[in-house]
């Protein structure tokens, strides 16, 4: 009976693809089962083998886990003239840490986005537009610095304590240590729940919530009851990346000095080690565990994240949303609040482009403008170097990311066969899976198995590497692919089969001309999250510094010298050229697909 | 000149039944058309011979081999679709030349094809045009052209003139025609019009809820519709619904519609006395009665006249009070108000069992 259904299922397969497609669907199925499925699943079963009752013990200690907590949550010091507030948090161990911090940036990011995506959608008011554009400018993506920056303006001695002095207040305060990772992280990230609420908001028909105030619903009740519930999709698309993000996130635990992090721990073993056998059990189970919640998180919203819903965003609005004029309070809080608050969130993007254009700043001003940072990292030839590796690497994987993209787009929106929905998830999940994860997970598969070969990964990384780059960005050029084939009338296919051309024929001259330009602007969003690629890049990349990729480069030159930052010119001048790189590619994508959400972290 | 063959045809899509045993015959160069409501499962049939759709049960022949599971492109069957399917980034000459480019004709044997169809269709000069640029009509030909010019071994026509205004449908179904008899082309064509049906078909197979209903000639399915679905889908009729009265013969009744009463004929089951029956009437099988006309005469009130042009529509109130629509011939004099009597043939009261359940 099961057979049957497996021969029936492989019959259609091949009736209704051609054989050069069946065979990239199953290049396509190879890929991700040896780059994801199986260096992942190794996560949980290479601890299994060595599992022993100490190494559980071990991490129930500290610094997995600390009891009593360490430190203190916050602490006022006296300094005569002034009182200084330092809030910190305390250090629970790095389990503990890292679940807390992205819990709470979770709900902070979710609370500030909905309310501006609801402010978005629903009102009408000056400097709407502005806004609009100036909210997703966070999410340009500056690897590192902008934690960095973040510190400046709220860490120790930072530029809001001195202002604070200066206007003669007798409190000065600082965010430092977890409190300070968390400041960061939610003013990265919040965009992230604010641009997918706000793209699910846009789609709620407005009779349904005329109809609510109709029978006497208003204000927050009619946003608690109806509105809400229905953008559900997009605040929980969006408050899952968050959590997921901010798990992985290196750069403001780094710029916060908190070590006791699990992405920290995860990547300081990785980095420090010269062999596999040199990486402990502990931090395998630590990138296990990582995976691990993300997964719980996938699975809680994958309901809301496949790629047809995605289509269904990108199609755009049928109807006019309804928007109304703000009444005296909602305006007041609209531009007291929400305004600073979305320019406040620009700051570090801000702050990246002070560091690369000054000569120095250590006071509340920075001084003296200067291009010298620029013509320094690129007479560093270390720097060339990563950016010509990032460069290759990056082109080599979006040859794979446009085979991958292109043919289970093609799959998930033209065949419908049973098992097959199983790829929408699969080309889908790059997107939550901790890169971390993927990095310990292919270190411990591949270092063991090819070790001291041509692709050991502790001799040439740079194949593993690009295989992991194409793997993981490869969604936003399935996505794109995707939208542009529901474009596309299956009659138009159907025409050229029953003329006598092949599945593949039709492919080539039918399909694919007609969805090109999707594939070009897909392609370039891939490409510049390929270039500015983090996780595996600064782990995987490390092992081998001649192939070392730019993400390493910056993440070498601020964690350099006495408590890291001390290279945070150079370094913002780097990520101010990938700036630039990421604006061009961004815009002209956008203006070819026409949509708006292509910028989106998912 | 290709004969196709389906038989006992099921497709399901899910749990729904689509096709449920189709099974016909189409003969070598005939235009055999598939006639039923929206959904009934034209479409899937016609992409079921083109390989588009695999059968759950059932084999699909074209000339004597069975292509049930040939893939669409190994059927050489070409398909005009709904919406023309033109490819928007090809030009008019582009998308011609498209299926002759896959059969590896010489450059110059695909630019004779093409300038040959092109002829054929009135499409000359247009060759470098886009789909977009054209009109509906232009449109349509393009599309007739594309799948002609391969030399097709069936045309597949899914209601190739729905997209087109009145005027122009008659045109093109001219030209379809006229062409199909040049090129002998084994022709399905699938329509929910039944005048479009009648019109160009050597037969006509009637679909109904994913079943073939009735197959025949037009005039035969016209004239012996074989249940009530059929007979009011061809053509106006009135129903009316009565009581079998006697027994005449196998298939000649007497019925009592509500103290009406008619001699009328069953073409398909047999009836007894006491039976339920609906009974179908066609507008122009009436006729004025004569003197002598004793039986199957209708009298009543004349309550409204209208002229339609082939006739005079007349709506009659009978004396039991029944309404009844007759067309008589255009010049009958005849007053709004007056009294008339009406004679309709035995044969053209058709008689239906009304517990068939075909009346939902
Ligand atoms: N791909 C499909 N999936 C599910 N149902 C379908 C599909 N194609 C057709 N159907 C259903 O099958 C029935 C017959 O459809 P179709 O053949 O298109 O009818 P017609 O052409 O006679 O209007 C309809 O009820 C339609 O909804
Ligand atoms: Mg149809």
């Amino acid at each position: 009976m099961k057979n049957n259904r497996l021969g029936n299922a492989i019959r259609g397969l091949t009736y209704t693809l051609d054989l050069p497609l069946v065979m990239l669907l199953f290049f396509t199925l190879i890929l991700f089962t040896l780059i994801l499925i199986i260096p992942l699943a190794t996560l949980f079963l290479k601890p299994l083998s060595v599992l022993s009752l100490r190494i559980l013990e071990d991490l129930i200690r500290y610094p997995y886990v600390s009891i009593p907590p360490l430190g203190e949550w916050y602490i006022v010091s006296d300094r005569g003239e002034y009182k200084l507030i330092i809030v910190r948090f305390k250090d629970l161990g790095v389990i503990p840490n890292t679940i807390l911090v992205s819990s709470i940036v979770t709900l902070l990011s979710s609370i500030i986005g909905i309310s501006i995506a609801f402010v978005v959608a629903r009102y009408d008011f000056l400097g709407k537009g502005i806004l609009r554009i100036i909210s997703i400018i966070p999410l340009l993506y500056t690897p590192f610095v902008n934690a960095f920056v973040t510190y400046k303006i709220f860490g120790d001695g930072g530029i809001l304590g001195s202002l604070m002095l200066s206007l003669g207040l007798p409190y000065s305060i600082e965010v430092t240590y977890i409190a300070g990772t968390i400041l960061a992280q939610t003013l990265m990230f919040w965009p992230i729940v604010y641009l997918n609420t706000l793209a699910s908001m846009m789609q709620i028909d407005p009779s349904l919530e005329e109809q609510a105030e109709n029978i006497g619903s208003r204000g927050f009740r009619l946003f608690r009851t109806i509105t809400l519930p229905l953008s559900l999709p997009g605040v929980a698309a969006g408050s899952g990346l968050v959590f997921i993000f901010s798990m992985e996130d290196l750069a403001a635990p780094l710029a916060f000095k908190v070590d006791n992090m699990m992405s920290i721990s995860i990547v300081r073993a990785i980095t420090g080690s010269q062999s596999i056998e040199a990486l402990s059990v502990e931090v395998v189970i630590l990138a296990g565990l990582l995976l691990l919640s993300a997964i719980s998180w996938f699975i809680l919203i994958k309901h809301y994240i496949s790629l047809k819903q995605y289509a269904m965003l990108a199609r755009g609005v049928r109807w006019k949303p309804r928007v109304s004029k703000p009444s005296l309070p909602t305006l007041l809080a609209i531009y007291l609040i929400v305004f600073p608050l979305v320019l406040f969130s620009m700051l570090p993007q801000i702050g990246v482009l002070i560091y690369a254009f000054s000569k120095s700043w250590t006071g509340v001003i920075p001084e003296g403008f200067t291009l010298e940072h620029f013509s320094n990292v690129l007479f560093d030839s270390r720097v060339l170097n990563g950016l010509k590796n990032s460069f290759i690497y990056s082109t080599l994987a979006l040859v794979l990311i446009i085979i991958i993209g292109t043919v289970s787009s093609y799959v998930i929106s033209r065949v419908s066969l049973r098992g097959l929905s199983a790829i929408d998830l699969l080309a889908m999940s790059p997107l939550a899976i901790p890169g971390l994860s993927i990095a310990m997970g292919l270190l411990i598969l591949y270092g063991s198995i090819f070790k001291d070969t041509l692709i050991d990964p502790y001799i040439n990384p740079m194949f593993l590497l690009i295989l992991a780059y194409a793997i993981r960005k490869s969604p936003f050029t399935t996505r794109a692919v995707y939208a542009g084939l529901q474009q596309v009338h299956r009659s138009l296919e159907e025409a050229g089969f029953t003329l006598g051309a092949s599945r593949t024929r039709v492919l080539f001259t039918i399909v694919l001309p007609l969805i090109g330009i999707n594939i070009i602007a897909g392609s370039m969003i891939s490409f510049v999250y390929c270039m500015s690629e983090v996780s595996t890049s600064i782990t995987v990349g490390s092992l081998n510094k001649s192939q070392a990729p730019i993400t390493y480069i910056i993440y070498d030159y601020l964690t350099a010298g006495y408590g890291g930052g001390a290279y945070i010119h150079q370094a913002s001048a780097i990520v101010t050229l990938i700036i630039v790189v990421q604006l061009i590619a961004i815009i002209t994508s956008n203006y070819i697909l026409k949509f708006r959400y292509s910028i989106l972290g998912i | 000149m290709a004969e196709v063959i389906l038989d006992n045809v099921s497709k399901y899509f899910g749990r729904f039944k689509a096709l449920d045993g189709v099974s016909f015959t189409v003969k070598p160069g005939e235009i055999f058309t598939l006639l039923g409501p929206s959904g009934c499962g034209k479409t899937t049939t016609l992409r079921v011979i083109a390989g588009l759709e695999i059968p759950e049960e059932g084999r699909v022949l074209i000339d004597g081999y069975d292509v049930t599971y040939k893939k669409p492109y190994e059927r050489n069957t070409a398909m005009v679709f709904q919406n023309y399917a033109l490819w928007p980034h090809m030009t008019v000459y582009d998308n011609i030349a498209y299926g002759l480019k896959i059969r590896k004709y010489s450059r110059d044997e695909i630019k004779r094809r093409v300038k040959w169809a092109l002829e054929l269709l009135g499409l000359e000069g247009l060759e470098n045009r886009y789909p977009l640029q054209l009109s509906g009509g232009q449109q349509q030909r393009v599309a007739l052209a594309r799948a002609i010019v391969v030399e097709p071994k069936v045309l597949l026509l899914d209601e190739p003139l729905s997209n087109l205004d009145a005027k122009l449908r008659v045109r093109v179904r001219e030209e379809i025609v006229s062409l199909q008899r040049r090129l002998k082309i084994t022709t399905i064509y699938v329509t929910h019009d039944q005048e479009e049906a009648m019109n160009i078909s050597d037969r006509v197979a009637i679909m109904d809820r994913g079943r073939i209903v009735q197959i025949g000639t037009p005039a035969e399915i016209y004239y012996n519709p074989y249940n009530f679905f059929i007979a009011t889908f061809m053509g106006r009729s009135n129903v009316l619904s009565g009581v079998v009265e006697r027994v005449i013969s196998d298939k000649l009744y007497e019925v009592n519609i509500n103290g009406l009463r008619l001699n009328g004929t069953s073409t398909g089951a047999k009836l007894s006395t006491g039976e339920d029956v609906l009974v179908v009437i066609r507008y122009e099988s009436f006729r004025k009665a004569d003197e002598d006309d004793k039986i199957n005469v209708i009298e009543g009130r004349v309550e409204r006249l209208s002229f339609i042009g082939l006739a005079l529509q007349v709506k009659v109130i009978t004396v039991n009070g029944h309404v009844i629509l007759a067309y008589l011939p255009p010049r009958e004099v005849i007053d709004t108000g007056a009294h008339i009597r009406l004679y309709v043939s035995p044969e053209d009261v058709k008689l239906y069992p009304s517990i068939t359940g075909v009346i939902d």
